[in-house]
């Protein structure tokens, strides 16, 4: 059990521990397999390629929020929770890729006795391209004082 | 350059709302294959007991996971009845007209997680489209579609709010 984060340790301008995903075809196929996704852009080589001119088949978008659900419920620890979290895809994760998944705290504010940290968070891949750009909400404990 | 969306009759849609749509009892076995496709694992998705030692009643599902607890009303078809591109229609607005004459794109999305899915909840989906709007760039016109939806179980208690912005633009198929 990893150790919990406090509001009161944390500081606005401090980047959080990142987290590391490599997209690859396997996971593309098990993400369409569960949810049935049958968008052929997903594992269909060359329909993606020749087709719908992309650089090789995509994975969903959706995959995005669920790495960043990832990313800040693993900082947020068993005390702390995620509340909101808005993304906007900009540029294609692909199989290859692998993705940097960071945040930083631009804001943290007390509100009904909880601590709220506002961050702005980002998906890069290896050469720098962010693919998901986002925001989130974190509410952490307080130290009981 | 005239308005695409008054071409395309979509203004009146706004504030159209989508169908309620109740999703079968969310499986431990779509949980598990879930997390495992995004490499996330947190033994709460895996192990009951694990769940249980936290803050959970049980096994629960990735956040994210919500807006497929539902299923995708209308994906499941016969090859035969999907099109080529894998699709089995336009999964969107109902009755919206030529909606399959544009490509889509999700431009965007903000969740607000309220309360955790749970295995054999039943998740039920309400949705409307909020706006509709256009710009004109230097590749062709963009509407942008946004629609909000909120997911509550069977408990009538409200598990999250979710709000999507699809991108529609006139199809730039390359040649076979």
């Amino acid at each position: 059990m990893s150790s919990q984060v406090y509001f009161d340790d944390i500081a606005v301008g401090q980047e959080i521990p990142s987290l590391t995903k490599n997209v690859n075809t396997v996971n593309i196929l098990m993400y369409c397999a569960v949810v049935w996704l049958m968008d052929r852009i997903h594992f269909d080589n060359p329909f993606a390629v020749k087709r719908r001119g992309l650089p090789d088949v995509v994975a969903p978008g959706n995959m995005a929020p669920d790495y960043y659900v990832q990313l800040l419920t693993g900082w947020a620890g068993d005390k702390g929770r995620l509340k909101k979290l808005g993304v906007q895809f900009r540029n294609f994760m692909v199989p290859g890729n692998v993705l940097t998944c960071g945040g930083r705290i631009t804001a943290k504010t007390v509100e009904d006795g909880k601590g709220r940290v506002d961050l702005e968070l980002w998906i890069k891949n290896q050469d720098g391209v962010v693919c998901v750009p986002g925001k989130g909400v974190v509410e952490l404990p307080i130290r009981a004082g | 350059m005239g308005s695409l969306l008054e071409e395309l009759g979509w203004r009146a849609f706004i504030g159209h709302e989508y169908p309620a749509h109740t999703g079968e009892p969310v499986l431990a076995r779509d949980i598990r294959r879930y997390a495992l496709a995004i490499d996330d694992d947190n033994p709460i998705f895996f192990d009951e007991a694990a769940a249980k030692a936290g803050r959970y009643k049980g096994l629960t599902a990735p956040l994210n996971y919500i807006s497929w607890s539902v299923g995708v009303p209308g994906a499941e078809k016969a090859t035969k009845d999907l099109g080529e591109d894998g699709l089995s229609s336009f999964v969107g607005i109902p009755d919206i007209p030529n909606a399959f004459s544009l490509g889509w794109v999700r431009g965007g999305e903000e969740l607000e997680f309220v309360k955790p899915i749970y295995v054999n909840d039943r998740v039920t989906v309400c949705g409307r489209v909020t706006n509709m709007s256009e710009k004109i760039g230097k590749s062709g016109t963009l509407i942008f579609v946004t629609s909000e939806f909120t997911y509550t179980n069977q408990n009538d208690e409200l598990l999250a709010k979710h709000t999507v912005t699809m991108i529609a633009s006139p199809r730039k198929e390359q040649a076979q």
